[in-house]
């Protein structure tokens, strides 16, 4: 012990005379700069893709649920909350390619890009196996999944790419580039495109139906309403299935249809390249940028001249949008239309919050939303908005410069503006990256962007 | 002593597919009303058409029926004091696209899609509830409600049963 108090006492002054003599003057060497490494931040690829998510997450239909990996313990998720009042990116689609998303009633699909057997991941509500069949323990499927699990189709080719996604209140189509369109969901009405069977038990079912063309023609885009379908063909014709009670099938009836048909009407001689439809109303737009459109007209959505509210069959409302110009977006909400034209300004028709001021207000004609709204000022004269979409109650617009803007009833939350008081006018959405699409649905909304740099 | 009003409450089937608004509904039913039966049922388009014959001639008539006939609802019969108005109230404005502004906390304004997709059905007078039950609850006894089960659950001691969703008498 002595000794060791001994090499201690003569050993401290050593170090301190030692700290003295190693410490040198720092010559500057005029090349150090050039040597040093230059850190290096990564830079995005153009194909990179972000994902922002908010809304209600309590369905799960947000995917931000992770597991947390660990059975003890009571906490079985992190993120376990449940809105999310601001936009929240999503871990999911950091780890996969998303190529497309579509949103329904309480859940989320989407689209990755791969060569295997899951293409598309589902999350959210499946009480009607509208994302599949999962069932941890057998013989028990789940009504509703946290987090993202993959959608088992039956695909022929491993090679087949998905090109299209829909979302209604309890189904989903998918499209693919040479199988068609695939169903899985419920069927109650048709919506799936097979025949009704009134007494099927859609929860924990594994069924899928494949629709692989229509009149002989390839399917190149798919759209869903709450309870019905609408595809769109190479020939630019539209067919239509589901639930008919408002004529949102458009085939001159009100009954359900269980095989797509082809809509009658206006649309029949022109070639559609879009339609759009959240819940009962249908909006099309043909490659001239006309406006044709049918379903539930309660609030005045498809003006007709009889006042009538319910249209079966498709009609064209180019009288009625004259003077708008070239119309390039359409989009349906609940009780509201909106479009865009082709020199970026927004219209919007119907009854809700419409954007036009801080009163709940019914227009009987499309009414221009002031473009400053949208960030048109003397800064920045060339804005325009490019993209619209609805949902049931809130409506969304996106400028070519990749800011979204959104206003409407504020249910759960869905508007991301860090509240849930409804928003009277168009407001920009804080999301750190240029917005490409937005999908709305009741409760929540998804935006798919790509990175500033 | 008011003794306990009957209403029935149906629960509609793009509710009951939801999770997250099921279980906030059924909170607010179990904890404001006295819930005396429960029945989940798959109506077919011709019982959903005598249910609202008194629709027949308006114009959403067929919309209701197919809507009604799609998939399986909730029946409960809910007891209180003022269980018609209590519950209708409860629910909110009958469109839901006004209800969502009007009253923009109402079970309708919360979970509500369509002016059809209403969330919930409600009797709207003490006759119709009356109706109503008789209609889904053929083996429910109004004579025996009134001479004797008026009184148990009116005065306990009873609990609630989360398995059978009512309240049964606590022995």
């Amino acid at each position: 012990m002595n000794k060791l108090k001994l090499f201690i006492s003569q050993r401290s002054p050593a170090i301190v005379v030692s700290r003295f003599v190693t410490t040198k003057k720092k010559i500057h060497d005029p090349n150090e700069e050039e040597q040093l490494p230059i850190f290096q931040y990564p830079v995005s690829k153009s194909s990179d893709r972000r994902v922002y998510v908010w809304g209600l997450a309590e369905t799960g239909a947000l995917g931000i649920h992770m597991p947390r990996y660990k059975k003890s313990g009571k906490k079985a998720y992190k993120n376990n909350f449940n809105l999310v009042w601001h936009p929240m990116r999503s871990s999911f689609c950091e780890r996969f390619d998303v190529l497309k998303i579509a949103c329904g009633y309480g859940f989320t699909v989407a689209a990755v890009k791969t060569t295997e057997q899951h293409k598309v991941f589902g999350t959210g509500i499946n009480t009607d196996s509208q994302i599949g069949y999962h069932a941890p323990r057998i013989g028990h499927p789940l009504e509703m999944l946290l987090s993202p699990a993959p959608i088992y189709i039956p695909y022929t080719s491993l090679e087949t790419k998905i090109t299209g996604l829909a979302a209604g209140r309890a189904h989903t189509l998918i499209q693919t580039d040479n199988e068609g369109v695939y169903s899985v969901g419920n069927n109650a009405y048709g919506q799936c495109g097979r025949k009704i069977n009134p007494n099927e038990e859609y929860r924990g079912s594994m069924a899928s139906h494949n629709i692989k063309s229509l009149g002989k023609e390839k399917i190149i885009d798919v759209c869903c309403g709450q309870d019905h379908s609408l595809f769109i063909t190479e020939g630019g014709r539209v067919y239509a299935c589901g639930w008919g009670a408002d004529g949102q099938t458009g085939l001159g009836t009100y009954n359900n249809q269980g095989h797509p048909a082809l809509v009658k009407g206006d649309v029949t001689s022109e070639n559609i390249v879009k339609v759009a439809s959240t819940a009962d109303c249908v909006l099309a737009l043909n490659d001239k940028g006309e406006l044709f459109g049918w379903g539930n007209s309660e609030y005045g959505q498809v003006p007709m001249s009889n006042n009538q509210q319910q249209v079966n069959m498709s009609y064209a409302l180019v009288n009625f949008t004259k003077g708008l110009g070239k119309i390039v977006d359409v989009a349906a909400g609940g009780s509201f239309c909106l479009i865009c034209n082709e020199q970026g300004d927004v219209f919007v028709w119907g009854f809700g919050l419409l954007g036009l001021g801080p009163n709940v207000q019914h227009s009987t004609r499309p009414k221009q939303i002031p473009a400053p709204l949208f960030g048109r000022n003397e800064f920045n004269p060339d804005s325009m908005i490019t993209k619209v979409a609805c949902g049931i109650g809130h409506l969304a617009a996106i400028t070519d410069k990749g800011d979204l803007y959104m206003w409407g009833r504020n249910r759960h939350g869905c508007l991301g503006l860090g509240h849930d008081k409804d928003q009277h006018f168009p407001l920009k959405i804080s999301i750190g990256a240029h917005v490409l699409s937005v999908h709305c649905s009741v409760d929540h909304t998804v935006a798919m962007c790509k990175p500033f740099t | 002593m008011t003794k306990l009003q009957l209403t029935l409450a149906i629960i509609k089937p793009h509710a009951v597919k939801n999770p997250v608004a099921l279980s906030y509904i059924r909170n607010v039913i179990k904890n404001n009303f006295v819930v005396i039966k429960t029945k989940r049922i798959i109506l077919d388009t011709e019982a959903a058409g005598n249910f609202y014959k008194e629709h027949v001639e308006k114009f959403f008539f067929n919309r209701l029926v197919t809507f009604m006939a799609s998939g399986s609802i909730d029946l409960h019969i809910m007891g209180h004091v003022h269980a018609v108005e209590l519950w209708r109230r409860m629910l909110g404005p009958t469109k839901v696209y006004k209800a969502q502004f009007q009253e923009p906390h109402c079970l309708r304004g919360m979970f509500g899609i369509s002016d059809t997709r209403n969330v919930a059905h409600g009797s709207d007078s003490q006759s119709s509830a009356e109706r109503e039950i008789k209609f889904f609850f053929p083996e429910f006894s109004f004579y025996n409600w009134h001479t004797n089960d008026e009184v148990r659950y009116r005065k306990g001691p009873i609990m609630f049963n989360n398995h059978l969703f009512q309240h049964v008498k606590k022995l």
